[in-house]
């Protein structure tokens, strides 16, 4: 159902003038994220509410209920998925700026913080405690916890330290009712917990469409002390993959093991020209973080392991160098676009994992599909753990390389499955991948069909994500 | 190149170029404030592009939220795909202006700003106004906006009417410069026209200084008028070209920056500060002591539209006597951004009460910056905050140190 005036009337009654926006222009900013389907399409929400409270998100919940009125939650809108986009109108619920850290509690090891806290200030309070968040993702300057909780982010160093849903100990969460719950024991701080069914998990990745997360209780580590970069250069891309298994195969686990192809490599250059990468297939950088010996110890290893298949390896730990290195990594995300003085990257086909011995396959593939399709790429990727992340790179004004790059990101989501892998690694499903569900998920697609209908009879919370309407099958 | 701006539609495949990746949420001071999407540098890129392609109409609505912006570049520096958000931003007040325009913005920046005999009878009347309290109750019976308290009590002359044409070099002649007199400093902060000048004097230079010169042309940039400030940048260029100077030199911010990203001749613009430290180098033995712990403001059309951060620390550190003090969050914006302050004076202050804070963290008896309106902004926010802290230009500090 549509929000008509007197419920956005009624909006106004349970929020502050300030916590709505109905007006037709500032919706507006409200039909993005970063995905490539936000930028083909517009999805305008019909209004915009900031809630502060529990209270707040709860009373919210209960109208859109009632009325059957679609509610989408948002964090900062980083995801490449349109998952935090209303894409069947309603009501858009920003909780980016409902960012208070409530607590820290040191002699647990653990926090409590609301959904819109950023993950890069959540790490630059906990410094001062000597404690970190691990997840680590690119986006790190501007999502939002509560988006990395909804969507299980991760990041370069999810070889070492694994995905969010490893660190949630507890979430408060509002069902589309406006029922509160607490998971993971209303008044436990306990670290390990296997009372009851384990429904942390199930809000995890839910990318919002079973509730309303506004409370998190994470669990948080000791910062390490020591950090080295090893930066390996090959004259051949099949090496590289080769080199990841011998270091594992030697006894040691980076804290993140990131690949660069020579497109990458090209378009780290064109942006930045002083990060001056050497021109090669590809360029690994194997991260090491621990206490200062190990680290020394454990750099020297990679070096002496991987010197035999590469043609340079350098190894760092000074900040300053390791900074510099780390760079091109760091901005090769969005620095793609700089291959073509006329393309724009675009978030699609993004995000696929695929087993450790396939990634050469992976690669090689994707990029003789991509020269098929006549489509630019830039690969890159957290190869530690098998996840390709591919930048194409399209003039958005020529439809003809639209529709050329709609049947390329297809075509990778497709060899994803065939290479036993998944659409996704960490950036979620959203409005974009739901299609593949039922390849990739079989009659398991039918059980979460079946706990969403649980959770939410209406259907009323962030629809058309995560899964296909029900008894679609786009296998086919 | 500012003098290269169009219009929107020449920008349009910088539209494109945005992911929407959200970075510069991170660090728009504005955002820091609002939160909305509206307000973000992401949502002006989107803002524009809807205003470019007619997806929107321009109005007062679509001005309200172009308002929105203290061009202090913070965006534009960290975005990774290289948008100039804060370009978007002049071109599309541009486009509004040319379609709906105001007559207030034309009469002040086109007609009044533009002619600086005009400005100065207007200066002069304020001046009076001020001398006879009627500001003050203009302001009380709420005829006059908020920020008319940030002009704190104007100066009795203008740094114009002191200065000769051309000033000889004390030491031995190393440079012949030209020094652009910018409004902020002529009319606010005359001594720091002195300071710069006598420095720049005593370290060898020739300074010229034309009486011809014109407003830099960013208030009019930043308003909507935008040829109108190409053409006053451009105009300053040539006379500077004409005198046969070897580079021209500014210790305004705004004013540096504005004139070297619109020149397109030879002529090297400078800030006054850089220029010193990096082809003066002065010696700081045996000089006077400045017994002040002080901190550095680092001015955004500094820091962001030119990358200028640490040759001023390096004078200050230099100083006989200084104990610098590093604040944080040294170059996040104060909030002045010229005229942003009348118009968006809440919005201002909000920003500004955070950079206070950082100053009083410090334990600073003084903070140091380049520009004059950063000057304005930080007076007013300290003393609204009851804070006995000077604010003072660096060259200020090294005229005295060097017994000026
Ligand atoms: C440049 C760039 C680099 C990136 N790098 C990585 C990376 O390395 N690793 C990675 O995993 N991801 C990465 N991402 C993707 C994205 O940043 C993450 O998925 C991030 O966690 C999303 O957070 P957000 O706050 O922006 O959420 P949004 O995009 O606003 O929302 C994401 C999803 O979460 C839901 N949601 C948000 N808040 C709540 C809440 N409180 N309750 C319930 N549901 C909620 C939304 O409905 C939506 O489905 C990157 C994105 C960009 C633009
Ligand atoms: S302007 Fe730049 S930083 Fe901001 S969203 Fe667009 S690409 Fe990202
Ligand atoms: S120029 Fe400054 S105020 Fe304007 S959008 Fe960018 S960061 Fe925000």
């Amino acid at each position: 159902m549509l929000l008509n005036q007197p419920l956005k009337q009624k909006l106004l009654e349970l929020l502050s003038p300030e916590q709505v926006l109905t007006d037709e222009l500032d919706l507006k900013f409200y039909s993005y994220d970063s995905s490539f389907h936000a930028k083909l399409n517009r999805f305008f929400p019909e209004a915009v509410v900031f809630p502060r409270s529990t209270q707040e998100v709860s009373a919210v919940m209960r109208l859109a209920y009632e009325h059957n009125i679609s509610v989408t939650p948002r964090g900062a809108g980083t995801g490449e998925t349109c998952g935090c986009v209303a894409v069947q109108g309603g009501i858009i619920m920003d909780l980016s700026p409902w960012d208070t850290i409530e607590e820290v509690d040191v002699a647990n090891m653990q926090v409590f913080v609301r959904p819109g806290v950023v993950h890069a200030n959540l790490n630059t309070h906990l410094e001062k405690y000597g404690l970190f968040f691990p997840p680590d993702p690119g986006s790190s300057r501007m999502c939002t916890v509560g988006g990395m909780v909804s969507n299980n982010s991760s990041g370069l160093r999810a070889v070492k330290y694994g995905t969010t849903e490893q660190y949630i100990l507890g979430l408060e969460v509002v069902l589309p009712n406006g029922d509160v719950i607490i998971t993971g024991g209303q008044n436990s701080r306990a670290i390990k917990n296997v009372s009851g069914m384990n429904l942390t998990k199930l809000f995890v990745g839910a990318e919002g469409t079973l509730g309303v997360i506004t409370k998190i209780r994470l669990r948080v580590w000791p910062k390490p002390k020591g950090r080295g970069l090893a930066m390996a250069v090959f004259d051949n891309l099949e090496e590289a993959p080769q080199a990841v298994l011998d270091v594992y195969r030697g006894g040691i686990l980076p804290s993140g093991i990131e690949i660069l192809d020579d497109s990458a490599i090209k378009a780290i250059n064109m942006y930045k020209p002083e990060i001056n990468l050497p021109n090669a297939e590809a360029i690994l950088l194997f991260e090491v973080d621990g206490n200062p010996a190990g680290v020394e110890w454990e750099g020297q290893q990679i070096k002496e392991i991987v010197s035999r298949r590469a043609i340079k390896v350098e190894w760092a730990t000074e900040p300053e160098r390791i900074k510099s290195l780390w760079q091109g990594r760091s901005v090769v995300a969005t620095a793609a676009a700089r291959i073509r003085p006329d393309g724009s990257r675009i978030f699609a086909g993004e995000d696929i994992s695929v087993p450790l011995n396939k990634v050469t396959e992976c690669l090689r593939r994707i990029k003789k599909m991509a020269k098929e399709y006549g489509v630019a790429v830039v690969n890159y990727g957290h190869i530690g753990d098998g996840n390709v992340h591919t930048a194409p790179v399209i003039n958005l004004d020529n439809q003809a390389e639209v529709e050329q790059v709609k049947k390329l990101t297809d075509a990778i989501h497709r060899l994803a499955i065939e290479l036993g892998g998944a659409t996704t690694g960490e950036h979620g499903v959203g409005a974009v991948r739901a299609c593949y569900a039922t390849a990739e998920h079989g009659e398991a697609l039918k059980v979460m069909h079946r706990i969403k209908h649980t959770l939410d009879p209406t259907g009323i919370m962030n629809p058309g994500k995560l899964l296909p309407p029900e008894g679609d099958d786009y296998s086919a | 190149m500012l003098s290269q701006l169009k219009q929107l539609e020449d920008v349009k495949d910088q539209f494109q170029k945005c992911v929407r990746c959200g970075l510069c949420r991170s660090v728009c001071p504005i955002f820091k404030e609002d939160r909305r999407e509206t307000t973000a540098p992401r949502g002006k890129v989107f803002l524009t592009q809807m205003l470019s392609s007619g997806e929107i109409e321009p109005g007062s609505k679509v001005s309200d939220k172009l308002s929105m912006c203290l061009l202090c570049e913070s965006c534009s520096s960290e975005c990774p795909s290289g948008i100039e958000v804060h370009k978007l931003v002049i071109l599309a007040r541009s486009m509004v202006s040319e379609k709906c325009p105001s007559l207030t913005n034309q009469l002040i920046f086109k007609k009044i700003w533009t002619k600086p005999q005009l400005l100065n009878r207007c200066v002069g009347l304020l001046r009076a106004g001020q001398s006879f309290g009627l500001l003050n109750i203009g302001y009380k019976m709420g005829f006059l906006p908020k920020s008319s308290g940030l002009l704190g009590q104007l100066p009795g002359r203008p740094a114009r009417y002191a200065l000769p044409e051309t000033f000889p070099a004390i030491t031995k002649q190393r440079a012949r410069v030209g020094y652009f007199l910018g409004c902020a400093t002529n009319y606010m902060f005359p001594e720091v026209a002195y300071s710069t000048v006598k420095v720049l004097s005593y370290l060898g230079c020739e300074v010229v200084i034309p009486k011809n010169t014109n407003c830099c042309g960013l208030p009019q940039m930043a308003n909507g008028e935008l040829a109108t400030g190409q053409q006053l940048a451009a105009h300053n260029l040539e006379i500077f070209s004409q005198a046969e100077v070897e580079a021209l030199i500014c210790d305004c911010a705004s004013c540096s920056a504005t004139l070297s990203h619109s020149r397109d001749g030879d002529l090297p613009v400078y800030d006054a500060v850089s220029y010193i430290m990096q082809q003066l180098q002065p010696d700081f033995e045996n000089r006077r002591k400045i017994n002040k712990a002080i901190t550095y403001h680092d001015p955004c059309h500094l820091a962001k539209a030119q990358k200028i951060t640490t040759q001023p620390r390096q004078l200050l550190q230099m100083l006989p006597g200084i104990e610098y003090r590093e604040m944080p969050g040294a170059g996040d914006c104060c909030g002045g951004a010229g005229t942003f302050v009348i118009k968006n004076f809440d919005m201002s202050m909000r920003i500004l009460d955070r950079k206070i804070a950082n100053i009083k963290d410090t334990g600073a008896e003084l903070v140091a910056t380049c520009c004059p309106t950063c000057t304005m902004q930080l007076s007013y926010g300290l003393s609204r905050h009851g804070l006995n802290v000077e604010v003072a230009h660096p060259l200020e500090l090294l005229a005295e140190s060097l017994g000026l």
